[in-house]
């Protein structure tokens, strides 16, 4: 099967104050990859890195079985990605930034992007500024996918939207996944791993404590959730 | 790379004309002025010209302010100077801090655009809005001039225009550079800039001891009595200037490259 992330030996830190050390793990075509951990464990440092926002000390990273650090810009092509704090530029409309969105990638998404905005109940005519945290979030769904990526990489993408909303925003992965595509899905909502994710990666203190399939971790223990604290206490 | 570019010019568009009002208005108002002072200033270009320091640091021993190219270099000239000096320092000073100020980066750069195209859109929009700065400025005065019915050295006119836009390049490459370090925008640390520079270019004209110096400054090869009343800039300045603009551009490339962007 082929592997969509690969990384190996990653390690980051921010002078004195620790990022994570030495991360090796990988995530296979046409997986829901769940990236667990508390706030601080290293899941948004392992993302930025993924992404080229920041440079690490050691290790390599392949997305797309291109070397990030030679072919970012061929990557980001084909990747969606939605950060966990969903910010655009205040003074534009909506429509306007996912125009910018498929602008910048050289791509004619008017289709899709108006499939994803009926789906998601998006007013494209309001400004930024006008929206809320949900909303927002919803815009930033909407630019993360429009693009049809093989890849997307979500950080904490459900905070924010109400119940209908992240059930539509999960039926949106699992149809792109069904035809293809990868997600690496990072959050603090265990009940969304346990349903849609087939592998989790565990995350504490900067390092990989874990990756298992969903599957081994009910046999281990009764729940995703004790599973988890087993980590966290010990 | 043009759809930052665009997306840029159109944010930053009411700003340009606000400023283009304020500055280009004021130095319209004051040429229209003008011809109501003209006849008072005779009396007072003499007691201008004579003033010791002050006289030296405004230029106005080297030309009469009872003359329209005179009154031109000195009051229009400071208005301009210093009016797009300022506008240069605030287009450029949160020009690449602002999408980590307002948490945009992560949005910006997961789509398909390396730093280097950032970094070269933003410069030809900064370049892009003083270009247009001053042009429209110059329509403005131009306008007055030729409300007035009077004539002025065009050779001179053209040159400190020129050298004005150079200038304000200057100023905004230094503040770019100084954005490429920020995650904050830092308005009052680009005025500080520009005021510091116009103080030292002053203070150099005035102080023996710093008058080798006085090229140092941004403002020393744009300044507007020694073009008028020689018809030439100062060569030296000019090219360090020019030097320091690439030197600029170079370091902020190097630096916004380099360094980790805050979430």
């Amino acid at each position: 099967m082929n592997k969509v992330i690969e990384i190996n030996h990653l390690t980051k830190n921010y002078g004195k104050h620790r990022g994570v050390s030495d991360v090796s793990f990988s995530v296979n075509e046409g997986e829901i990859f769940g990236f667990l951990g508390p706030n601080g464990a290293g899941k948004s440092t392992t993302i930025r890195s993924m992404l080229g926002f920041i440079h690490f000390e050691s290790g390599n990273i392949h997305l797309l079985g291109k070397n990030i650090q030679t072919d970012l810009q061929t990557i980001l092509k084909d990747i969606g990605y939605m950060p966990s704090e969903t910010m655009f530029y205040p003074t534009m409309k909506v429509k306007d930034i996912i125009q910018m969105a498929a602008d910048i990638r050289q791509k004619d998404c008017q289709a899709e992007a108006q499939m994803l905005c009926e789906r998601l109940q998006i007013d494209t005519g309001k400004k930024i500024s006008d929206l809320s945290l949900g909303n927002r979030k919803k815009v930033s769904i909407v630019c993360a996918m429009q693009h049809k990526p093989r890849l997307f990489i979500f950080d904490e993408p459900t905070s924010g939207l109400d119940p209908l909303m992240q059930n539509e925003f999960f039926k949106l992965i699992q149809e792109y996944v069904h035809n293809g595509a990868t997600c690496m899905l990072s959050t603090h909502i265990l009940p969304e791993v346990k349903k849609y994710c087939n592998r989790v990666a565990i995350m504490k203190d900067g390092k990989l404590q874990c990756v298992t399939s969903a599957d081994d971790v009910l046999i281990e223990e009764p729940s995703l959730e004790d599973y988890f604290m087993h980590f966290y206490m010990n | 790379m043009l759809t930052i570019y665009k997306n840029e010019l159109k944010t930053n568009l009411k700003s340009l004309l606000i400023w283009v009002l304020c500055v280009g208005g004021m130095g319209f108002a004051c040429i229209l002025l003008f011809a109501d002072l003209a006849d008072s200033m005779k009396g007072m270009a003499e007691s201008f010209a004579s003033m010791g320091a002050f006289s030296d640091a405004f230029g106005m021993n080297q030309l009469s302010i009872a003359t329209l190219s005179g009154f031109y270099a000195t009051e229009i000239g400071t208005i301009h100077t210093l009016g797009g000096a300022m506008f240069a320092a605030i287009c450029s000073i949160c020009m690449l801090s602002k999408e980590e100020d307002g948490h945009t980066s992560e949005f910006l750069f997961s789509l398909p655009v390396s730093r280097v195209q950032v970094v070269t859109a933003k410069w030809l929009t900064i370049t892009t809005l003083i270009l247009l700065f001053n042009l429209l400025c110059v329509l403005f005065y131009l306008t007055g001039i030729s409300m007035l019915g009077e004539e002025i050295a065009l050779k001179e006119f053209c040159l400190y225009h020129t050298l004005q836009f150079v200038m304000h390049l200057e100023l905004a490459a230094i503040c770019f550079t100084m954005s490429a370090c920020m995650k904050k925008n830092r308005f009052g640390m680009g005025l500080g800039v520009v005021l510091f520079l116009y103080a030292y270019d002053l203070i150099s004209k005035i102080t023996p001891n710093l008058s080798d110096y006085k090229l140092l400054s941004p403002f020393s090869f744009a300044n507007a009595s020694d073009i008028f009343s020689t018809g030439k800039s100062d060569i030296a300045a000019l090219i360090l200037g020019g030097s320091i603009l690439l030197g600029c551009i170079c370091i902020t490339l190097l630096l916004y490259k380099k360094r980790d962007l805050a979430a």
